[in-house]
């Protein structure tokens, strides 16, 4: 499926292709678009001045989640990109040549995968290896890459596609929206009473090449909300302070573990909610975020924080300022403030 | 008292010497345990007399002063057993025996201090982020009586040291208040394959490192909770007044 495109587009100069940290030696060294939900006003500024828009007692829910090196090549040089795990030796994978059910693919050391399925929603196909568990994994972070976008030019090892504080080795692509935040930041931010929890969601795909954009409800993403983070937002939402999800992956994790009343529960599962302009959002006051394609169904989540026409209007002006698109790129706040 | 949950206890060059007597002794002590060296078939074959002690094992063969192979490393364990509870840095090597600095080959110092400082920091920069979510773990760091004086003739390794245990340090005030506690333990003169190349045909009595395991089981224990930035000698360590 492809997905209805948002009216913008990015010139070419806003890709962002190198870290900020070899741009100006800081991972926080990024701008800052901080756009009120309720007025749909904006603020420019930089990341470091994150703080100065929460307050004593305000929660940020990172996506501890793990980019793992998801590319691997067959012995004939033949990309195949892993998409989502689905047992200790069977992985759903992007591979973008003729193949059929059965068929075996040759990677070094003798690892074999046989095709056992083919996704009649998506382009994935479903691959049996020959190795499992704690043997493919050190296979994989041997011989894989992880996922270079042609916009990034150079290739950057694993380190540069994670967060600072990500230790559950599982997304395919990075969660990138905390990729700014250093621990310094982090530290400070404590000190000042911001308060900071964890989940977990992996993330898939987010592009299937040739145009072709993933559907969320076609697209399972496991993740784990714990009971310590549940506690931590209950008590703040008894005392009205916001809870600020760093990254789509932690909006789309939180509001899929609450129960019928929507009051959010310790969950672990799979996820496919699409939150969409309508959607009603039970747990997440405001999102920190990066920004996102026209094609991307993130946009979509970002609609049911604030209203699109002022969502758009940010983005054409994010583009007229010079902000960078991409996981190496600036942020986005969307908070509900007063003014 | 050694925690009755079964612990994960992470410890880098366990093929020989005191990290293969650490090995064994937390293996028996019923911990699960994450083990890795550079040599293939030595972490295969301990980590099957390990796996007779009951304990479960991730062994891998890794160069852990490559960020590549810590990556791995890490994240294989962090994937099987969903933490680390304790690492101990106590991969380094010594380089060339005992040599006057004027004459260390240049290249060789380097490498010495490249691997011997590099491999706690990438170690502990990869597993701090689980612990600082949990907010517990401990880690340490070994070091040697020529970490904090310099004697004659222990040329890069003693550098090294030097560096480690500043590094320890630092590490330890950016972390106060986060509930993850890093020290050091110098180990003193044990009868290991390193300490006959840095004192060939040593004449005095050496410490077998079965000796020294007492301040480990302290420092991988809650008993340690509060214990951080510390230097132990662990041929003189005692609980009491600790």
């Amino acid at each position: 499926m492809t997905l209805a495109s948002y009216p913008f587009v990015v010139p070419n100069h806003l890709h962002a292709f190198l870290p900020a940290e070899i741009r100006s030696n800081k991972r926080e060294a990024v701008k800052l678009l901080v756009q009120n939900r309720r007025t749909g006003n904006v603020h420019h500024d930089t990341f470091e001045n994150l703080s100065s828009y929460l307050e004593k007692g305000d929660v940020l829910i990172l996506n501890n989640s793990r980019t793992i090196p998801a590319v691997i090549f067959t012995t004939n040089h033949i990309e195949v990109r892993l998409a989502r795990k689905r047992s200790s030796d069977i992985w759903d994978v992007l591979y973008l040549h003729q193949i059929e059910i059965g068929d075996t693919l040759t990677f070094t050391n003798d690892v074999k995968a046989t095709v056992i399925d083919k996704c009649s929603k998506t382009p994935l196909i479903s691959l049996r290896f020959s190795i499992a568990g704690n043997a493919f994994y050190n296979f994989l972070y041997t011989h894989g890459i992880p996922i270079h976008y042609e916009y990034l030019q150079d290739h950057w090892p694993l380190q540069a596609f994670q967060t600072v504080y990500s230790s559950v080795p599982g997304s395919i692509e990075m969660p990138s929206a905390g990729r700014a935040l250093s621990w310094r930041m982090l530290a400070d931010l404590q000190k000042k009473g911001v308060e900071i929890g964890f989940v977990y969601l992996h993330t898939g795909l987010s592009y299937f090449e040739n145009d072709h954009w993933p559907d969320p409800i076609f697209q399972p993403e496991p993740f784990h909300v714990p009971t310590e983070t549940v506690e931590l937002i209950h008590l703040a939402k008894n005392r009205n302070s916001r809870i600020i999800a760093v990254g789509t992956t932690v909006v789309r994790a939180l509001e899929s573990a609450v129960d019928t009343q929507h009051i959010l529960q310790p969950t672990t599962g799979e996820t496919t909610l699409h939150i969409k302009p309508n959607s009603s959002l039970y747990v997440v006051d405001g999102l920190l975020t990066g920004f996102h394609e026209p094609e991307a169904s993130h946009l979509d989540m970002l609609s049911a924080f604030i209203d699109q026409k002022n969502l758009l209007a940010a983005y054409e002006e994010a583009i007229r300022q010079g902000y960078l698109w991409h996981e190496f790129g600036d942020m986005n706040l969307l908070l509900p403030m007063e003014n | 008292m050694f925690d009755q949950i079964k612990q994960v206890i992470m410890i880098t060059g366990a093929t020989r010497g005191l990290g293969y007597t650490l090995a064994k002794h937390f293996a028996k002590q019923g911990a699960n345990l994450a083990i890795c060296a550079r040599g293939k078939t030595e972490i295969k074959t301990v980590q099957n007399e390990l796996e007779k002690y009951g304990a479960e094992v991730i062994a891998l063969s890794a160069d852990v002063s490559n960020p590549n192979d810590v990556e791995r490393f890490v994240s294989v364990t962090e994937n099987h057993f969903g933490r680390i509870d304790t690492l101990i840095n106590n991969a380094s090597i010594f380089g060339p025996g005992p040599l006057y600095l004027a004459d260390y080959p240049d290249l060789v110092l380097k490498n010495v201090l490249e691997v011997n400082i590099m491999n706690p920091f990438l170690m502990t920069k990869r597993v701090l982020p689980g612990m600082l979510a949990r907010h517990k773990g401990s880690i340490i760091n070994l070091t040697s009586e020529v970490g904090k004086t310099g004697y004659a003739e222990w040329g890069a390794y003693s550098i090294s040291k030097f560096a480690v245990e500043g590094m320890t340090q630092i590490w330890a005030d950016e972390l106060i208040d986060t509930g993850v506690r890093i020290n050091l333990v110098d180990p003193g003169e044990m009868d290991t394959a390193m300490h006959e190349i840095a004192v060939p045909n040593c004449e005095y009595e050496l410490a077998n490192p079965s000796e020294v395991i007492d301040v480990f089981d302290y420092l991988a224990s809650s008993e340690s909770h509060l214990a951080t930035g510390q230097r132990f000698e662990a041929q003189s360590f005692s609980r009491k007044g600790v």
